[in-house]
C-alpha cells in the first residue's frame, strides 16, 4: 500500500460522499424514485392491450416490442452501424489469402489443448446452441431476442478455436469466412423483406398490427398460428437478427485468429 | 426491499474494487482477470435492477468476448505495458 | 434517515466513481491495450448507470414482462403500477451491441498498429515522430 494508493482511496471516498449529499438534497432531478415517467406508462400500457387494439403489438414482452415495434427504425440503423464495423475490420485484413491444411506433414502433430478439455468443450458446445436458439425463438414472449441469441452463440466457435485449432473449425465444421458473410446476408436480406413487405399493400414501413389511419390496409401480420404465439413482425425479426449478430461475430474472430507469421510474411516485415 | 438494496450496494462496491485495481495493475493479463470480475459483479447488479434482457446480452459479451479478445491482442502485442522489466 | 434511504445514494455514488476511476485509466493509461479495457469500463458503467435511473423503488417491483397473454384490465392496472421502467433496457441492449462492435474494431487497430510501428506503448510511439 503505496502513498499513492492512501491518496486515491481517500480522494474516492470524498467524491463519493460528495455526491451522496448532492443526491440526498434532490440535486439530481432524475433519481429513482417510486413513480415511472408518462412514455414508460403508455408503452406498458399499450403492448398487450386486448381492449383498445389502436396500439397494440400483441407481446407481452414490453422491452421486444419497443426495440422491433415502436423504436423499430432505431434497432434498422443500429444493426446497420454494426455491419459497417465488420465490414471495416474484414477490410483491414483484405490482403490474406490464408490456406491452411496445406502441407500434410502438419497433420500429423496434435493441435490443441488436452483430451479433457476437448470433450467438455464438445459438450458444451452443444449447450450453447440449444439455449441461443431457445432464447431467440422466444423473444417475443419471455426475455430474449435477436441480440442476445447472437451474443451467445458468438462465444461457441470461439471456444472452439480455442480448445481445438482454428484448421479444426474450417475443415471439419465447414465454417470459413466465405459461409460465415453468406449467413449474414441471409439474414439481412430477410430483415429487408419482413420491412418492405407491408409497402406492397399499402401499409407503412415496418408495420405491425393494422393501423386506423392507414385505410387501404385493414390486415397486419398473423398473431397467432393455431396455439401458438407468433406476435406478428417480431418473431421474423428476431430470427434474423440472430443470424446477422451471431455470423458477424464469428466472421470477426475467425480473422483475428489468424496466425502472426502469415501476417508478417505477407506484409514483408 | 432492504435486501434488494443492500446486495445492489454490495454488487457495486466489489464492481469499483475490481475496477480500480484493474487500473492499477502493470500486467495485463492481470487486469483482463479483474476486468471480467468487474463485469460479473455488474451482471448481478443488473439483475436485482429487474433487467433480464440486458443480462443475457451482458454477460455472454462482457465475461466471454471481451476477455477473451483481450488476451489475443496481448498475445500478438506486449504483456507488460510500462518500462522493461 | 433509514437504511435504505442511505444506500440510495451510496449506489448511485458508486456508479460515479467507477467513471471516474474509467476516465482516469483512459487518459493515463500507459498502453494502449490498458486504455481499451478502461474504455470498456466506461461504456459499461454508462450502461448501467442508464438502468439505475429507471429502476423503480417501491414494495413491489416486477421485470417488464407481462406474465399472462390475456390480461384482464385490473392485470393491466396492476402491470403498470408495479413494472420497471422498460425505456432505458431498449437503449441499453442497442448500447451493448454497438460498444462491442467498436471495440473489435479498435481491438484489429491496436494489432495493426503493433505491426507497423512495433511497440504499443504510448511514449515510444510518440518519440517515433519526426
Amino acid at each position: 500500500m503505496s502513498g499513492r494508493d492512501v491518496v486515491i482511496g481517500i480522494a474516492a471516498a470524498l467524491l463519493l460522499l460528495t455526491i451522496m449529499v448532492v443526491v440526498l438534497s434532490g440535486g439530481t432531478a432524475c433519481t429513482p424514485s417510486t413513480e415511472i415517467r408518462r412514455l414508460a406508462e403508455f408503452y406498458l400500457k399499450h403492448c398487450i392491450n386486448l381492449y383498445n387494439k389502436t396500439w397494440w403489438t400483441s407481446s407481452p414482452a414490453a422491452v421486444t416490442s419497443m426495440l422491433w415495434d415502436y423504436r423499430g427504425i432505431d434497432t434498422y440503423y443500429e444493426t446497420s452501424v454494426f455491419f459497417l464495423a465488420i465490414i471495416g475490420g474484414v477490410a483491414l485484413f483484405r490482403v490474406v489469402e490464408v490456406k491452411l491444411g496445406a502441407g500434410g506433414r502438419e497433420e500429423k502433430k496434435e493441435l490443441g489443448l488436452s483430451l479433457i478439455v476437448k470433450t467438455s468443450t464438445r459438450i458444451v458446445f452443444l449447450l450453447i446452441l440449444i439455449v441461443a436458439v431457445s432464447v431467440a425463438l422466444h423473444g417475443h414472449v419471455n426475455p430474449g431476442g435477436g441480440f442476445q441469441a447472437g451474443s451467445v452463440l458468438a462465444v461457441g466457435p470461439l471456444l472452439f478455436m480455442a480448445a481445438f485449432s482454428r484448421r479444426f473449425l474450417e475443415d471439419r465444421l465447414k465454417l470459413d469466412r466465405a459461409k460465415c458473410v453468406a449467413l449474414l446476408t441471409i439474414g439481412l436480406i430477410l430483415i429487408v423483406l419482413v420491412i418492405a413487405s407491408p409497402l406492397v399493400v399499402g401499409g407503412a414501413l415496418m408495420q405491425n398490427q393494422p393501423k386506423y389511419w392507414l385505410p387501404k390496409s385493414p390486415w397486419g401480420y398473423l398473431t397467432h398460428v393455431g396455439p401458438l404465439e407468433l406476435s406478428g413482425t417480431l418473431f421474423f425479426l428476431d430470427v434474423a437478427e440472430f443470424l446477422v449478430v451471431s455470423f458477424g461475430f464469428t466472421l470477426l474472430f475467425i480473422i483475428v485468429s489468424i496466425p502472426e507469421k502469415e501476417f508478417r510474411r505477407l506484409l514483408g516485415l | 426491499m432492504i435486501l434488494a438494496i443492500s446486495m445492489m450496494a454490495f454488487a457495486l462496491t466489489l464492481a469499483a474494487l475490481f475496477s480500480y485495481l484493474a487500473i492499477k495493475s502493470k500486467d495485463l493479463v492481470k487486469a483482463t482477470v479483474f476486468s471480467a470480475g468487474q463485469s460479473a459483479a455488474f451482471a448481478l447488479a443488473f439483475f436485482l435492477l429487474m433487467a433480464p434482457d440486458i443480462v443475457l446480452a451482458y454477460v455472454a459479451v462482457a465475461v466471454g468476448i471481451y476477455t477473451v479478445v483481450l488476451l489475443y491482442i496481448i498475445s500478438k502485442t506486449e504483456r507488460y505495458e510500462g518500462d522493461e522489466q | 434517515m433509514s437504511v435504505e434511504q442511505i444506500l440510495q445514494p451510496y449506489c448511485y455514488a458508486a456508479l460515479v466513481t467507477i467513471i471516474a476511476i474509467s476516465l482516469y485509466g483512459i487518459v493515463r493509461g500507459a498502453s494502449l491495450t490498458k486504455k481499451l479495457i478502461a474504455l470498456t469500463i466506461f461504456g459499461d458503467t454508462a450502461n448501467a448507470l442508464m438502468i439505475y435511473v429507471g429502476y423503480r423503488f417501491g414494495e413491489e417491483v416486477f421485470a417488464p414482462v407481462m406474465p399472462t397473454f390475456e390480461p384482464s384490465p385490473s392485470e393491466i392496472a396492476w402491470f403498470v403500477s408495479t413494472a420497471v421502467d422498460p425505456v432505458p433496457q431498449c437503449l441499453v441492449i442497442t448500447a451493448i451491441v454497438i460498444n462491442m462492435a467498436i471495440t473489435m474494431f479498435l481491438a484489429f487497430l491496436i494489432i495493426q498498429a503493433y505491426r507497423l510501428y512495433g511497440t504499443v506503448s504510448v511514449k515510444k510511439i510518440a518519440k517515433l515522430r519526426g
